[in-house]
């Protein structure tokens, strides 16, 4: 037996652990207490710290749909802009719990990011936004690729994502999240307000080729039009998808000569619409002359931008449908049709439409909810019925995050009536959002829970 | 162990371990050079996906311009096994390692047999034409252009694999790379590698089998690539078409060249630079930084073909030998 | 059915038009001066810049006689300034320049005119519809093709005409041949390699500035495109042999075919130039008309 009174007390691991643990513990103590005071835990960039708050605005610099990225981000800016300083639709919007002083007491900043129309960057970009600069929640992207794997992000993150121009099937279907909102129309809606137009103008026993760009988007579009025309009693010829960066369409355009379709509709978007529908027009297929009619071009989505990019002889008389268009007359249009032509110079396109509704409802749903706390905002924004945004009595269905809202069925205007360079597409019908709205049913897929996972 | 070995394994030793200081003590002093969380861990995944890629551009003296192929392939792969089969990690990124070797092997076995140039360009063929069948022909199992999506939190015994967990996992991940590099360098497999580079057809005449060198030196590479596009997955839970491209490509064998090919550590001074460039500098240069990269790394070539590591030395022997 | 056939092999003949132009001017400099320039493609996207330009300011007449000088005399440049100074360098140090500068170029173009692409609009006299059913008897019906299409596809026949009649029947092309062959042996005989060189490398991109300027219009002119047709370029040269001019012009329109024909199967079509390309790698290395023992 050794003499233990003298020797000195060396640490030994055990006592570190045994010391630590106790120490820990005692400091831990009033945490347990508190906890309750803290109901709402840090999730995402959520406790906002500061006098500001930031939003990040992701939008396609480069590829295949960059147009209707800087038209985006003008319409994003012209957002922040009536946010911190009121006007706009923030005088239309029902109900609206907007100061026009920023959101809940805070001036709202923004960062912004390149999706290059390509979902990799887009999710990095949007990664950047969250880590980097501590963004409260985001928006932005022309296609549905971009905005799915945007919409997964936003999910794991625990920050918002606003979906922007995304209008596959997919983003409130089968990829629905709950971290994600989209106020765009999809491709469903876009097939049941087209059908019955074009089948009325063009006959019921026509046959249709159908070129579609590879990617969720171009197929969910593709197969919601032969449903719907197929109802009409269209018979569809073929489908031919095409890669997402085609820029040259003539093996594919020789491919529908050489069939017995009568209609080509093309399941394209941004530049591959603008180069399809020009060199379709090339290869004289306005012209031309099958199974006793003449031959028919149909574009089911739309845009200002891209018909610019084709040219109004190109787009005369086409068939398609869009969001939302600078000459509609009611008063949230109007309202913010005039700012931005006063900001830019010219009238905005629907996906500076789009971008700015989105900023728009966001903050609007934090107001209501009293809070940036993501669960909360969700909440407010889920089955919410607003209207003075340009788009009729519109709802966020709380099942899927879809709004159901009107639509238009648009046709592209002739040289001689139009009135200037972005007078190129008529209104020919809005379509309400009742007649537009389908079963939550009608995909698949779940939003997931509250808490990012 | 005789005093040879030691000295042997000394030579190793510092470098390593300031190899380790340096990526462990990271996350304190990252931030206040611009640095930001996550981005990290994107280093030290590139480093090592260029440690192996120096093996074969600067040891064996192969430029391949299709690795994205393998750090694909593997990115999939694990994608895939957290998909459908489970969300852990281990056997996922088994599974894509081995099918970047499976891959390896098939591409090296077509394209080693020509010459360097033919060599570059079908590497750049392949990998292109993997990535339009990511796009098209299997996109039923790919997602296409969507990518791979919805895929489970990557999970480790029950941990989730995020933030400071997964920056030190790829750390040590990277540390046992680093050092069977350092290792493989100076064996007589490394010896090997050297030696095709300086001339292959002679070293065939003294009756090495040379294909089957080249082969393995071609393998091994691969692995790096494919741990790396398997780390990069478990670290984003998502898989891109562009894993893929030949940009992928390119920009490993920028971040090689800029650092110092054949130098191992040259290219994870590249690879910090160059993702430094790409996600801070950018910020006061706007989207230009490439254009400033591309420049840099044409000078680089043209005038300091050893990158920043002949850079370095040069410095080193101004301030030391110049007395 | 004769109409079917017909619209697809005009489709596959303009898909090689584009094709056949570039791959040349990369064949040719690699067949002549073994240098692999990676900013091949770049050199192709930059004439079309060029061509926008300049047909938007001086008109498309000028254009098409100033893109393929100005080109001519890049190339030149090139070659003197860059080029020249990597012949004794290793073979990879020729493809990471020439790679760096092709980033350079699409990062230049980048930033002075955006990534979106510019409008190339075709002449006024290039414009439109040819009623082919006016010309060909053996076509039924109403059968229409793009003009600039046809255009384009005889400009590169032409092109590639002349620049054999260069090759076969003058002075200069002679010693561009037994250069492909055996350039030692003209060093030897006291020829003076050097300056020649700087003309075959300035033509190869020339012919790329006239693909450039002439395809544009149907390729679309955006800072992409450059690298988009590199790689089938090289693979075009790798199927018809590397050092065989003859094998580049007969491998582009085989390509374009073959993209042309398997159109419906969008994923036959995308990859069927990876597929021919490795098939000739397996079973015929040296390409369709390459010489045996090169590239081996």
């Amino acid at each position: 037996m050794t003499d233990i009174k003298n020797e000195k007390k060396i640490w030994t691991r055990r006592d570190v652990l045994k010391t630590g643990g106790g120490v820990a513990a005692a400091a831990a103590t009033p945490m347990f207490f508190m906890k309750d005071a803290w109901a709402e835990e840090a999730i995402g960039n959520y406790p906002v710290k500061g006098p500001t708050v930031k939003f990040g605005f992701n939008v396609p610099q480069t590829g295949a749909y960059a147009d209707e990225g800087s038209d985006q981000l003008r319409g994003f800016k012209l957002a922040v802009e009536h946010l911190n300083n009121g006007g706009g639709m923030l005088e239309t919007l029902k109900p609206s719990s907007l100061k026009g002083n920023g959101v809940l007491g805070k001036k709202v900043e923004y960062v912004t990011g390149d999706t290059q129309t390509n979902p990799d960057a887009a999710r990095t970009s949007a990664r950047r936004m969250i880590d980097r600069d501590g963004v409260i929640m985001w928006s932005g992207g022309s296609s549905s690729a971009t905005a799915i794997a945007q919409q997964y992000l936003a999910q794991e993150k625990g920050v918002i994502y606003m979906d922007a121009l995304t209008h596959s099937n997919d983003t409130t279907g089968k990829d629905k999240r709950r971290y994600g909102f989209r106020y765009f129309f999809n491709a469903h809606m876009t097939g049941k307000a087209l059908a019955p137009v074009i089948s009325k103008a063009y006959g019921k026993d026509r046959r249709a080729f159908h070129l579609t760009a590879d990617y969720t988007w171009g197929h969910t579009q593709f197969n919601s039009m032969r449903d719907f025309t197929e109802a009409e009693g269209w018979t569809t010829v073929q489908n031919i998808m095409t890669p997402l960066k085609s820029t040259d369409f003539s093996a594919f355009l020789t491919a529908v000569l050489n069939s017995d379709a009568d209609v080509l509709v093309l399941n394209h978007y941004g530049k591959n619409m603008v180069n399809s529908l020009t060199q379709a027009v090339q290869f004289g297929m306005r012209e031309l002359q099958k199974n006793g009619k003449t031959m028919e071009i149909v574009v089911p989505l739309y845009s200002r931008l891209m018909a610019q990019g084709a040219g109004i002889d190109n787009v005369e008389g086409v068939y398609g449908t869009t969001s939302w268009s600078w000459k509609q007359q009611d008063a949230g249009s109007q309202a913010f049709t005039k700012a931005f032509e006063a900001a830019n110079g010219f009238p905005p396109s629907q996906a500076a439409h789009v971008g700015y509704c989105q900023a728009l409802l966001y903050a609007n749903a934090c107001e209501m909810a009293g809070t940036f706390y993501p669960p909360a905002v969700i909440k407010a924004l889920e089955d919410f019925k607003f209207s003075g945004t340009g788009t009729g009595d519109s709802f966020y269905r709380g099942e899927d995050h879809q709004a159901m809202r009107d639509i238009l069925v648009v046709q592209g205007n002739s040289k001689a009536k139009s009135t200037g360079k972005y007078d190129l597409l008529n209104i020919h019908q809005t379509v309400k959002a009742a007649d537009v709205t389908y079963p939550v049913n009608t995909f698949k897929g779940e939003l997931g829970p509250y808490k990012p996972a | 162990m005789s005093k040879v070995n030691t000295d042997f394994y000394k030579k190793d030793i510092k470098p390593i371990a300031i190899f380790s200081i340096v990526l462990l003590t990271l996350p304190f002093w990252f931030e206040y050079i611009g640095g930001y969380k996550g981005l990290d861990t994107k280093i030290v995944i590139w480093i090592i996906f260029a440690i192996g890629f120096d093996l074969l551009l600067g040891y064996m003296g192969f430029l391949s311009f299709g690795h994205a192929a393998f750090f694909g392939t593997s990115a999939y792969a694990t994608g895939l096994m957290l998909l459908h089969f489970s969300d852990n990690i281990i056997p996922a990124m088994l599974v894509g390692i081995a099918s970047a070797i499976a891959m390896a092997f098939i591409i090296g076995f077509l394209t080693l047999k020509r010459t360097g140039i033919y060599f570059s360009i079908l590497t750049l063929a392949f990998g292109e034409m993997l990535h339009s069948m990511v796009l098209s022909t299997l996109q039923n199992w790919t997602g296409g252009d969507n990518g791979l999506t919805g895929l489970q939190s990557p999970m480790l015994m029950g941990m989730k694999m995020d933030g400071e967990l997964m920056y030190y996992f790829t750390v040590i991940i990277a540390i046992v790379a680093y050092y069977v590099a350092r290792r493989i360098i100076r064996s007589p497999f490394g010896l090997m590698l050297v030696a095709i580079k300086s001339n292959q057809v002679r070293l065939e005449y003294t009756g090495v089998n040379v294909a089957r060198y080249k082969l393995m030196g071609f393998v091994i590479s691969a692995v790096y690539a494919g741990l790396a596009g398997s780390l990069m997955v478990v670290y984003e839970p998502y898989v891109a078409s562009e894993f893929l491209s030949w940009h992928l490509s390119g920009h490993v064998v920028i971040m090689t060249v800029l650092g110092g090919v054949g130098t191992l550590v040259g290219p994870m001074v590249g690879v910090g630079f160059m993702l430094y460039f790409e996600n801070v500098l950018s910020v006061y240069m706007g989207e230009q930084w490439m254009l400033v990269l591309g420049l840099i790394f044409m000078l680089t070539v043209i005038f300091l073909p050893g990158g920043f590591m002949q850079l370095f030395g040069k410095m080193k022997s101004i301030f030391t030998g110049g007395k | 059915m004769v109409n079917s056939i017909f619209l697809q092999f005009l489709t596959g003949m303009q898909l090689g038009a584009i094709y056949v132009m570039i791959s040349l001017g990369l064949a040719l400099i690699f067949g002549t001066l073994g240098v692999v320039n990676f900013a091949h493609g770049a050199m192709f996207m930059l004439a079309a810049y060029f061509g926008v330009i300049i047909s938007e300011s001086l008109g498309w007449g000028a254009a098409i006689f100033l893109v393929p000088a100005i080109m001519f005399a890049i190339g030149l440049a090139m070659e003197r300034g860059l080029i020249r100074y990597f012949y004794t360098r290793p073979h990879t140090d020729q493809i990471l320049v020439t790679f760096g500068l092709a980033i350079v170029v699409q990062e230049l173009l980048k930033w002075q005119f955006g990534a979106n692409n510019l409008p190339f609009a075709t002449p006024d006299w290039g414009t439109g519809i040819t009623r082919l059913h006016d010309y060909l008897p053996f076509l039924e019906g109403f059968v229409a093709y793009p003009k600039w299409r046809l255009i384009v596809t005889a400009v590169s026949l032409i092109t590639v005409a002349a620049l054999f009649a260069l090759l076969q029947f003058t002075t200069f092309g002679l010693v561009v041949r037994a250069g492909m062959r055996d350039p030692e042996m003209l060093r030897l005989l006291g020829v003076n390699i050097t300056q020649r060189f700087s003309i075959v490398f300035a033509i190869g991109v020339m012919i790329a500035g006239i693909a450039g300027v002439f395809g544009g219009p149907v390729t679309q002119v955006d800072p992409a495109i450059g690298m988009v047709f590199l790689v089938p370029s090289f693979l075009v040269v790798v199927i018809g042999g590397m050092g065989s001019l003859p094998g580049t012009v007969l491998a582009s329109f085989i390509i374009g075919l073959a993209i042309s024909f398997t159109a419906t199967i969008p994923a036959l079509a995308n990859i069927i130039i990876y597929v021919i390309a490795i098939g000739i790698l397996l079973f015929r290395p040296r390409g369709l008309m390459g010489q045996k023992g090169v590239m081996e």
